[in-house]
């Protein structure tokens, strides 16, 4: 069922050229680093674009219109500017803290793309423990938050890095939880796996399967755009009240990275939203796998850019409330609620 | 209550306190000294036919040869209201606070100490806020007051 | 450990703050998030109007006190004219009136507007912002009509109005209001219902009547406490009394009732506006005020209500062609100075709320 994945295939191509053992598996993973990081690049640089744009026509305008067809280069000529601008450092900032922090950010960002399935076979390493890892590892971009909250010596941006580190802790809870009902359905962490027992029709995938699928479903949704750190929950960031929060002391390319990874956290919350519950890379007709997936993510992604132009911000002693007292009850009782049913197995498999 | 009974109102039951001045014919302007400015703003708060318990403005007027403090006061309730004037000497006026009464007053006695250099007795905050902190060149709202870089017009 | 302890700390919001609408200085003393203590620190707007004026004659101070608050500057217009006509005993044409009344109501509502958009904006929602300024878009398409200027108008003089309004006004305006009474019913639709903006703004920021009243507040901020205080109805001026208009009570004084008091203050002027179109008389625009114009010597406290609340003129003539005192009183003073007392222990999240709530104007409060 599985195609031959894009690793073994790659794997074989370099074989045929007399490459083996260690060295041969460096270059691949190498080449397909690269080719994940330009590909999300690319995505970034897209999601910026879009974002720019679905705000401006939800704000009766037109977002960027100047830089060729609808301003669609736009965000490549940010990033040429940001480039070229000066790297502006505060004096009383702790050095090595400072500059870790965007690379830390990044490197969090770009990371849980290991396991991440584009379509069928389309995965950099099938690992076991997918979900844990992609948990893990995303994680780390509160560690770089407080990092760049504190390195600043900024009161504004101490206040956005402990924010985002209560605020991400929290919701790491409900949303693990949220995670551990699919799980138990699909008795594996594998992110491919998860996936293939999907497989078929659509009322297969997690959201219609699972028994209260949409809640799991919508309360993972929740807790992700808490993890991407976007309004109503952005409180890291906050304009209106920290200025810009953990980045406010940030220019150049240092603050570029910033950007660039809160982007690749949305575009990588609405892609595991779309393996765990909208049954990844399935789709019917002859349509590629890839486009099944972007098509799927992408949707998400508009929903997570609608719900950032719509909705006011939270507080923080509100939001802390509403993973404790309403989301955390909620996903355990639903894991209870699902094992029990998995016991008896009231469910369908198509 | 129209004008005219509020006059008539006053000036039977605060002849001791307030005098009628005539400088306003829209509004009604009453004299108060000084020493008797707090117990004044006091009475005029309690006494159930005014209750005047809204402080719109306070402003000082430097009329060349004295200071005068005015308090344009009004009642939410009783819909009227008066203005009070207080004339101080030019050399070392000083009026007594009426935070106490209206804490509105706070922010203007503060800005007439400032911009008049009206002392203000028994204010809890008298700093600078409208001018620099290190402000040292005397009073600007005087009329004896110039400036190097202040272009007065010619006679119009 | 024993010597690893928790302080209080200093934070400086502002003067360049984006939610300080302006340069108003917070020196914030916090615990963590919350708010302990709040000293605002005005004044970097001080422009010395005041002494100004007292070189300028009567027509010249009133281009000046456009820059007073210039959200409405109508107003400030408004108050000017009419203290400097109350002082020299002017009659006011009947058509300039219910101009002025007009005018005076547009742009109360494009104020609210603002006040709309920039609240809901602090409180995170950012696309309000854009719908508020396209309403506000057609009332100041409406002003440059009729008197060439977008922000500082200049329009009312003493003694009536500088232009009569251009013919396509009446048709223009009266659809712009009937476009803005189902907008603001759209407004209430897009945020009342939404949990998280309740969440935000129900309860906040309370404020009872008697601080209210005892720190001078007025207008919108002062009735959303449950203050029945208005001075179009209670301190009349101009022709308000022909008019059939309610004046909002909210009685809460939280953010919440401080942005639905300015939303149905919103809808009550556009019924005046209506009104007056309706009943609008012809006639000439502008009493003969001389150029030279020289107001018998005297004085008056003249208030009227702005968007603010209660917007004042202490202005003292010696008889001769410049004022002698011209102090001005904006609403903001008085809302600014009370802002310590009820923004202490909140979260920062709630003062920002709280301060846009208010809707200070920083150069009303510094002049």
């Amino acid at each position: 069922m599985i195609a031959i994945g894009i690793t073994v295939a790659l794997t074989e191509l370099l074989g045929s050229f007399g490459l083996s053992g260690g060295l041969l598996s460096v270059i691949t993973y190498t080449i397909l680093a690269a080719g994940t990081f330009g590909l999300l690049s690319v995505l970034a640089l897209f999601l910026v674009w879009w974002e720019r744009k679905v705000a401006g026509h939800m704000q009766q305008r037109f977002g960027p219109m100047r830089n060729g067809w609808h301003g669609w280069y736009q965000t490549l000529m940010d990033g040429l500017k940001l480039l070229q601008k000066e790297d502006i450092l505060v004096a009383t900032r702790d050095k090595v803290v400072f500059f870790w922090a965007p690379v830390m950010c990044c490197i969090a960002a770009f990371a849980a793309y290991i396991v991440i399935p584009f379509g069928d076979g389309l995965i950099v390493a099938d690992l076991n423990i997918g979900v844990l890892y992609i948990m893990a590892i995303t994680t780390f971009t509160v560690i770089a938050l407080l990092m760049a909250g504190w390195g600043s010596n900024n009161k504004y941006a101490l206040l956005g890095g402990m924010r985002s580190a209560a605020q991400v802790v929290s919701y790491e809870v409900p949303m693990v939880a949220s995670i551990l009902v699919v799980v138990l359905y699909a008795g594996s962490l594998s992110t491919v796996d998860i996936v293939n027992s999907q497989s078929g029709n659509f009322l297969n995938w997690n959201i219609f399967r699972l028994p209260f699928g949409p809640i799991a479903f919508i309360t993972f949704l929740i807790a992700a755009v808490a993890e991407a750190n976007r309004t109503p929950f952005d409180l890291a960031e906050a304009e209106q009240e920290l200025v810009a929060g953990f980045n406010i002391e940030y220019s150049g390319m240092k603050f570029a990275m910033f950007f660039l990874a809160e982007f690749i956290n949305l575009f990588t919350v609405s892609a595991i939203t779309v393996i765990l519950f909208l049954g990844g890379w399935h789709g019917f007709a002859f349509i590629p796998t890839f486009v099944w997936f972007f098509m799927k993510t992408f949707a998400i992604v508009f929903l997570l850019i609608m719900v950032r132009w719509t909705y006011p911000r939270m507080r923080v002693d509100q939001l802390m409330e509403f993973a404790w007292k309403v989301l955390v009850p909620i996903t355990f009782l639903n894991i209870i609620v699902a094992a029990i049913f998995k016991h008896f197995g009231w469910y369908w498999e198509l | 209550m129209n004008n005219e009974e509020l006059k008539a109102y006053i000036e039977s039951n605060y002849a001791s306190l307030m005098t009628f001045c005539e400088s306003g014919k829209y509004d009604l302007w009453f004299e108060v000294k000084a020493d008797n400015l707090v117990r004044v703003c006091q009475k005029l708060k309690d006494d159930p036919e005014l209750l005047i318990d809204y402080f719109c403005n306070l402003g000082g007027v430097d009329t060349t040869e004295n200071f005068e403090a005015v308090y344009n006061l009004a009642s939410s309730k009783k819909k009227i209201r008066i203005d009070l004037k207080v004339v101080l000497p030019h050399e070392n006026p000083s009026v007594d606070s009426v935070q106490t009464i209206w804490p509105a007053a706070n922010w203007y006695e503060r800005e007439m100490w400032e911009l008049y250099g009206i002392q203000v007795n028994n204010h809890d905050n008298l700093t600078r806020f409208l001018l620099p902190d290190d402000w040292d060149q005397g009073y600007p709202m005087r009329k004896d007051w110039d400036a190097p870089d202040f272009i007065r017009f010619p006679d119009l | 450990m024993s010597d690893l302890r928790t302080e209080e700390y200093d934070l400086n919001m502002g003067p360049h703050h984006p939610s300080t609408h302006g340069v108003c200085r917070l020196l914030l003393t916090m615990d963590g998030e919350r708010v302990v203590k709040v000293v605002p620190y005005i004044g970097y707007l001080h422009r010395a109007i005041e002494k100004i004026c007292e070189n300028r004659s009567y027509a010249m101070c009133i281009p000046m006190l456009d820059r007073f608050e210039y959200v409405t500057s109508m107003s400030c217009n408004q108050v000017f004219s009419l203290a400097a006509e109350r002082l020299a005993g002017i009659e006011v044409p009947e058509r300039a009136e219910y101009l002025r009344v007009i005018m005076l109501e547009l742009n109360r509502i494009a104020s609210h507007l603002i006040f709309f958009g920039t609240t809901a904006m602090d409180i995170g929602a950012l696309t309000p912002f854009l719908y508020a300024l396209r309403e506000r878009e057609d009332i100041i398409d409406l002003f440059e009509m009729t008197c060439g200027q977008r922000l500082t108008y200049n329009y009312i003089r003493i003694g009536g109005v500088s232009k009569d309004i251009p013919e396509e006004f009446t048709p223009r305006c009266r659809k712009t209001i009937a476009n803005i009474t189902e907008k603001v019913e759209e407004y209430k639709r897009l945020l009342n219902g939404n949990p998280i903006w309740k969440m935000r703004t129900i309860g906040i920021g309370k404020l009872d009547a008697d601080l209210a009243l005892a720190y001078g507040a007025s207008g919108p901020i002062l009735r959303a406490s449950g203050v029945d205080y208005d001075l179009r109805r209670d301190d009349p001026y101009s022709i308000y009394d022909r008019f059939d208009f309610n004046i909002p009570i909210y009685h809460n004084g939280d953010v919440y009732d401080r942005y639905m008091i300015r939303l149905d203050e919103i809808q009550e002027s556009c019924k005046i506006v209506g009104q007056a179109l309706d009943s609008i008389v012809e006639g000439p625009i502008k009493a003969k005020v001389s150029p030279n114009f020289k107001p018998p010597a005297g004085e008056t406290y003249t208030r009227i209500e702005n968007s603010r609340g209660e917007m004042g003129v202490h202005l003292v003539s010696d008889g001769s062609k410049k004022p002698f005192r011209l102090k001005a009183r904006g609403g903001s003073y008085p809302h600014l100075q009370l802002l310590p007392e009820i923004a202490t222990n909140c979260m920062i999240a709630d003062l920002v709320a709280i301060f846009a709530s208010f809707d200070v104007i920083l150069p009303e409060v510094d002049r």
